[in-house]
């Protein structure tokens, strides 16, 4: 069973998502997403598909499993997916609760996810669990910094927009950490805040 | 600092125009009289608010993380700046828009600077700068 209360909250958010998400981050983020997303390669597993606005980017002719925890993003995705030069199986699934055996992925896609996620160092072991040994994992994330004035900041914002949705103050890459991965790269894309994370399941625990 | 010309242009412009909107909100607000440290406190948390709010709109077209950041940064800032001055003597009109300008475009200088610190990649997750 999905956690409703976060089902809900999303579902609600969806018909306005992208009015929301604004063209602006997109447009500023795009040549990182577009390079990160070019590694995509084999069995891949893209968590949060949101409504799909990440899919013009990803590279022509994957087939790749998408999963979100709202139905609702999940239709309002549905144009983009049929628009994309390749396959999406997209799924309604809580990451907290994929029924994919262990393994069965070789890398796993998250854009703008952990600061979402309810319990992201559960989730994170539940990507850990269904990639295989030397699999890998390339995040493009928001995260809390570690720098002053910056830290409080994100501290205070992260008191209003968690009634609606994200945090802006997470140590995702802690959290990857924290979860079993090996880190391989970080690169800062903007301040220690907007970040790419590249990391590895090791191949021997 | 992001190199393409629409979002370094238009977080300059962003961050001047909430500079001098706080400082004339706080300008409006303090008076002389009014304890040196709590209205430098009280607007620098009003400064930080109003420029979260203004991040709000200025979001759809300028991006997320560097739109809030920046904003937030000089609402806090400009307010405090203002905040202090007023409390200590009277300013005119054109003085508290000359505060706020400075104190945004001083602002995004510094974050322009931050970043070009702060990003880039590191390797294993070691680097300081690594959240």
């Amino acid at each position: 069973m999905p956690d409703l209360v976060t089902q809900a909250k999303w579902d609600k958010i969806a018909p306005k998502f992208d009015a929301m998400a604004g063209a602006g981050a997109e447009e500023r983020w795009e040549p990182f997403k577009r390079k990160l997303f070019a590694n995509m390669d084999g069995r891949v597993l893209f968590l949060a598909l949101g409504t799909g606005l990440d899919i013009p980017v990803f590279p022509a002719g994957k087939t790749i499993t998408a999963i979100d925890i709202s139905p609702k993003m999940i239709e309002q995705a549905q144009e983009r997916i049929a628009a994309y030069d390749g396959t999406i199986d997209a799924q309604v699934m809580d990451v907290h609760e994929m029924p994919f055996a262990e393994g069965s992925f070789d890398q796993v896609f998250t854009s703008c996810t952990f600061c979402s996620v309810q319990q992201p160092v559960e989730g994170l072991k539940a990507l850990h669990r269904v990639l295989r040994p030397g699999g890998q994992l390339f995040m493009f994330e928001h995260t809390g910094s570690r720098f002053y004035p910056f830290r409080p900041m994100m501290d205070l914002m992260s008191m209003l927009t968690e009634r609606m949705g994200p945090a802006m103050n997470r140590m995702t890459t802690d959290n990857v950490r924290a979860a079993g991965f090996q880190i391989v790269e970080v690169n800062n894309v903007y301040l220690d805040v907007v970040k790419t994370i590249s990391a590895v399941k090791p191949d021997h625990e | 600092m992001d190199h393409r010309l629409y979002f370094a242009l238009g977080d300059f412009l962003a961050n001047l125009v909430v500079g001098v909107l706080v400082a004339l909100a706080v300008w409006w607000i303090v008076t002389p009289g009014w304890n040196m440290f709590v209205a430098m406190f009280a607007m620098m948390v009003l400064g930080m608010i109003l420029g979260m709010i203004a991040f709000m709109p200025i979001s759809i077209k300028l991006g997320a993380m560097e739109t809030m950041v920046p904003l937030m940064f000089t609402g806090m800032v400009s307010g405090m700046m203002m905040g202090m001055g007023e409390a200590m003597m009277t300013h005119s009109l054109a003085e508290a828009v000359g505060v706020g300008a400075v104190a945004g475009a001083g602002n995004i200088a510094f974050m322009w600077i931050a970043n070009s610190l702060l990003r880039g990649v590191t390797r294993d997750g070691k680097s300081s700068a690594d959240a």
